[in-house]
């Protein structure tokens, strides 16, 4: 199944792209998200739980970062399973940034996800539904951060423990955009 | 013990060992709850079976004349029921299509309501026909209605330690009620379907059309009522179905994509008012 | 504390005591624990029919009942049926009408077919198709399984 949505950011584009580049700040973006740990440069471990009627489903995903070109591009791959490979999920992900003028930002995200075993067996159509509304909430979520600089609330499932903390916010006037990810992004 | 069946002879045994038991679910006929265990989507440590509790299954006719469906009532005798006339026909004709025979044994009402799965038959037909549905909890019972009780995908109004006790239908109204459903094989859950009251009051005639399978609850809009309601002209039924169209959000799966069920919505509403209407006697 | 649940119920007219986890299904216990495998795991979701057993004189799915729910109650599957006067006019009219080729579906088959005669002693092919729905298969196309049980329907006239 197809996932894609655009979304319209009132913000600088370089400044969205190190919004949308930060772990911490996803996890607090994608509702559902209950954990993410940094392994690598690249490849990210998280904790994604979505809820279909009276069906809880735990999802364990690795993000793999594929291709960066920064401050427009970012392709990854997200491979994962939910209650003991009771169903699989893989999906390669695209996300494009485009500036519409100095001070707004389009981001646009299409994901090519399959869902397979009991999930995608019996309940594809509205978990299609599901992730599609998630896509949604987490480009409100995203927006309302970047374009107020209020931190959306920690999920509650997110033990505090494994808390991830949020880049120092950027100063306005900055442009330079970080060409490599600096590898140690989440405090532990 | 906090494990096990258990079956209460009362619905006040039932709930008391839903609020004791949080982790237990209920089980009526079976027939979408071990359907569910089956396909690994449900494990329940406990389960609370209704199927000694007396009050559920009965269909009693009220004084003002309509009808209080037990929970419990197996699909198989709301398809042979005789008594539901002119606008409850909906009802009838959608129990009888649910299925088969087998599997109309063992459902029940109260079972398939509290599921809410978006391709059930009986919820655009309890909408239609403007029924409510009773539920009990710990601090006594309550009525909503039905266009008020499914409220998401696989999703109703019940809180947890509540339970559905009975289905309550108005008095039959003078007129048609009727119930199409479109499914790839006989059987099958609904792809699409149109459940459609059409009441003769006099010169007055009033239109309820409810449509499923076409998003999380079934779907029915005031205004395309109203449309659909007196003498509508070609346009004004046309008005009605692309309302319902551009308000449906039907999933996209192996019975039908989103797309073809959007294009089935205004066909089949078309075809159901125009049936109605030779029912009901009315010419254009 | 134990896992499982001491169920008592009839089968076949014998009474059978088993310990079963909550959540087995009946045709779980009539297949793996009793060794009556007329009755199939065809989709155990309650669609095919392969599963339908008779459970206090009514044909229900196997598959969708929960033995510990059938406490008390009393199955009656192929295997307790073959001397039973309209299951063995349905097996010959089967037989000669070429009604079953693989016969995977055919025990489900015969079971509703009875059930429907026990409602319904002449029906017509209309009857057949409707009352019959709930039983798919895959080799005869249908057409000679309604002729077998309307013929087995006029021998069973008295």
């Amino acid at each position: 199944m197809r996932i894609e949505g655009n979304f319209d950011v009132a913000a600088a584009r370089d400044a969205v792209y190190r919004h949308i580049t930060d772990p911490g700040l996803i996890a607090r973006c994608v509702p559902g998200c209950e954990s993410i740990e940094q392994i690598s440069p690249t490849v990210y471990r998280a904790r994604v739980s979505i809820s279909v009627g009276g069906i809880k489903a735990r999802f364990n995903l690795v993000v793999e970062v594929t291709r960066e070109q920064p401050p427009g591009l970012v392709l990854s791959q997200t491979r994962g399973e939910e209650g003991s490979r009771a169903s699989v999920l893989a999906a390669d992900n695209e996300l494009t940034l485009v500036e519409l003028d100095p001070l707004t930002t389009r981001v646009s995200y299409a994901s090519e996800v399959s869902v397979t075993g009991r999930l995608g067996k019996f309940a594809l159509g509205v978990m299609k539904k599901k992730i599609g509304a998630m896509g949604q909430e987490f480009a409100d979520r995203l927006r309302e951060f970047v374009q107020t600089q209020a931190v959306p609330p920690q999920s509650p499932a997110l033990a505090p423990q494994r808390a991830v903390a949020l880049q120092a916010p950027l100063e306005a006037a900055s442009t330079a955009a970080p060409t490599a990810m600096p590898p140690d992004r989440i405090a532990s | 013990m906090n494990t096990g069946l258990f079956r209460p002879a009362s619905v006040a045994e039932a709930l008391a060992l839903l609020t004791r038991l949080p982790d237990a679910r209920i089980i009526a006929g079976g027939a979408s709850l071990v359907a569910m265990i089956n396909a690994r989507l449900a494990d329940p440590a406990a389960l609370v079976s209704l199927a000694r509790i007396e009050e559920l299954k009965d269909i009693t006719e009220a004084p003002g004349g309509g009808f209080r469906i037990g929970a419990m009532v197996r699909h198989r005798d709301l398809a042979a029921e005789t008594r539901f006339g002119g606008t409850l026909a909906v009802v009838q004709m959608a129990a009888a299509q649910i299925a088969n025979a087998t599997v109309r044994n063992m459902g029940t009402i109260g079972g398939a309501v509290a599921h809410a799965d978006p391709g059930l038959d009986y919820p655009p037909a309890l909408v239609a026909a403007d029924a409510k549905i009773e539920i009990a909890a710990a601090g006594g019972r309550r009525q909503l209605p039905a266009r008020e009780f499914f409220v998401d995908w696989y999703a109703t109004a019940l809180q947890p330690g509540e339970m559905v006790s009975a289905v309550h239908l108005p008095a039959a109204r003078p007129g048609a009620g009727l119930y199409h459903k479109f499914a790839r094989v006989s059987g099958d859950y609904a792809t699409v379907s149109v459940a459609l009251i059409m009441v003769r009051d006099g010169a007055a005639i009033l239109t309820r059309a409810a449509v499923g399978g076409c998003g999380p609850a079934p779907l029915m809009i005031d205004e395309a009522n109203r449309l659909l309601s007196g003498d509508p002209s070609a346009q004004d039924l046309c008005r009605a179905g692309d309302m319902l169209q551009a308000a449906a959000d039907p999933v996209d799966d192996v019975r039908g994509s989103a797309e073809y069920r959007r294009m089935l919505i205004p066909r089949m509403l078309a075809r159901a008012f125009d049936e109605a209407r030779a029912c009901t006697g009315a010419t254009r | 504390m134990s896992d499982t649940l001491h169920v008592k119920i009839k089968v076949n007219d014998s009474p059978v005591a088993l310990d079963v986890p909550l959540t087995e299904t009946l045709l779980t216990s009539l297949r793996d624990r009793l060794q009556l495998t007329g009755a199939k795991r065809g989709c155990n979701q309650g669609v095919c029919g392969a599963c339908t057993v008779m459970l206090d004189g009514v044909a229900v799915r196997a598959c969708l009942s929960l033995t510990a729910n059938c406490e008390g109650q009393s199955v009656l599957t192929i295997e307790g049926a073959v001397s039973d006067r309209a299951i063995v006019a349905l097996q010959d009219a089967f037989i000669e009408a070429a009604a079953l080729q693989c016969g995977f579906c055919t025990p489900g088959q015969l079971i509703a077919a009875r059930a429907l005669l026990e409602q319904n002693s002449n029906p017509t092919i209309e009857d057949v198709q409707k009352g019959m729905s709930g039983n798919l298969c895959r080799c005869t196309g249908y057409n000679k399984i309604i002729d077998a049980v309307r013929t087995a329907a006029q021998r069973l006239q008295p």
